[in-house]
């Protein structure tokens, strides 16, 4: 069940055409944080069980 | 999604979960925020039936139009910021630091969610109707949501649509606090005092007018189906029941407004376990000569209120007409990891 959601819910986010290689997830919050800071961009933090 | 900063947090060791407070119980949830750690809105959020009831590509969009817009306010200074949660961090809690950083195992969410409330039943602060019924299902009061479009009211039944509320609202608030998506109302929801509130208030937009709504809440609107927490906090009865209508109960000679409940179904586990010897079709009408409270309306569910997992109770039943006595040994659900 937890396979399927994830993969409904990263499959067309992540590997959306297109979009695909030009999205880079983070897997530090800080780092978040300070790239935000640098970008002037937005978070979308995101929390999941480990697989 | 380019046009933000992607995180992803699969490990909660570090994490200010103070500052990120949510439903444990949820196996995505998302922060859409900024670098001064302003929260915009969360998306995420779930009810009994799936884990996926609200997830949705179309309102995770919808949400994220909404992110970029509050964020352009932000950089204009037009955004108030809420006075930061106090910060709390999961080491603070030993028995989950036993449990997971003393074993070098991953601090999950859920682990977070049920060590929290094994600490609260230590400290005998926890109170299950706010911490192990928590979320309550916004179907109880009558909100059946568009959930491709966020907040936008499908349908619109029992107290809510008594209150006023019409399909092709858009929620925009609870009590106050602005929601954006089904994760903040949730969130806000969640909020109201089970045993103080009468009301809940919801503004609406109603075709770009704001309309501001009082609901009466049922009784036990905060009761739903928590088995899927899974928690340690919830004592295994190992039998499942209805509650019995008054008609039954005064047939059978019982108090109308007590909690007599009619078993229907036993767990095999239970059975194992010989945890009780109770059988389908049995009324359980008391607990330790308890037979009536003002929350639970079955004695099933007035002992996942009222007992610490381990205790052992009298059951007062009623078996094919005649009162008869049983114990029970209530469990706690050990993790198997």
């Amino acid at each position: 069940m937890r396979a399927l959601l994830l993969a409904v819910l990263s499959l067309p986010l992540l590997a959306a055409p297109q979009e695909d290689d030009s999205l880079t997830w983070l897997d530090n919050y800080d780092a978040a944080i300070k790239e935000a800071k640098a970008t002037g961009k937005p978070i979308f933090l995101e929390y999941r069980c480990e697989p | 999604m380019s046009q933000y900063v992607l995180v992803r947090t699969i490990r909660m060791d570090n994490v200010d979960i103070g500052l990120f407070e949510h439903d444990r119980n949820n196996t995505l949830y998302f922060y859409l925020m900024n670098a001064d750690e302003q929260i915009y809105m969360r998306y995420g959020g779930r009810d009994s039936a799936a884990a996926d009831t609200y997830l949705n590509l179309d309102s995770l969009a919808v949400a994220l139009g909404q992110g970029l817009e509050l964020h352009e306010k932000y950089k204009k200074s037009e955004l108030a910021k809420a006075p930061r949660p106090k910060p709390s961090f999961p080491r603070e809690y030993s028995l989950l630091v036993e449990r997971t950083f003393a074993k070098n195992q991953c601090v999950e969410c859920h682990l977070i969610g049920d060590y929290v409330n094994l600490h609260r039943e230590k400290d005998k602060t926890l109170d299950k109707m706010t911490h192990l019924y928590r979320s309550p299902d916004i179907k109880t009061i009558g909100i059946y949501l568009d959930v491709p479009k966020g907040l936008v009211v499908k349908e619109a039944k029992a107290a809510v649509a008594e209150a006023g509320m019409k399909a092709g609202d858009r929620i925009t608030s609870v009590n106050g606090t602005p929601v954006w998506t089904f994760a903040d109302l949730q969130h806000y929801y969640d909020k109201t005092d089970r045993r103080l509130a009468k009301t809940v208030q919801f503004a609406v937009d109603r075709a770009g007018k704001s309309e501001t709504l009082t609901v009466t809440l049922p009784v036990r609107w905060w009761y739903y189906d928590v088995r899927y927490r899974q928690s340690s906090v919830d004592p295994r009865l190992y039998f499942e029941s209805r509650p019995l209508t008054e008609a039954e109960k005064k047939d059978r000679g019982l108090p109308v407004d007590g909690f007599a409940c009619e078993v229907t179904r036993l767990d095999s586990f239970g059975l194992m376990m010989k945890s009780h010897e109770l059988k389908v079709g049995d009324i359980v009408f008391g607990v330790n000569g308890v037979e009536r409270d003002p929350y639970a309306h079955t004695a099933e569910l007035y002992m996942k209120l009222n007992l610490t997992p381990g205790d052992i109770v009298k059951l007062d039943v009623l078996r094919d007409g005649k009162r008869i006595q049983n114990t029970l040994t209530s469990y706690r659900l050990s993790f198997r990891k």
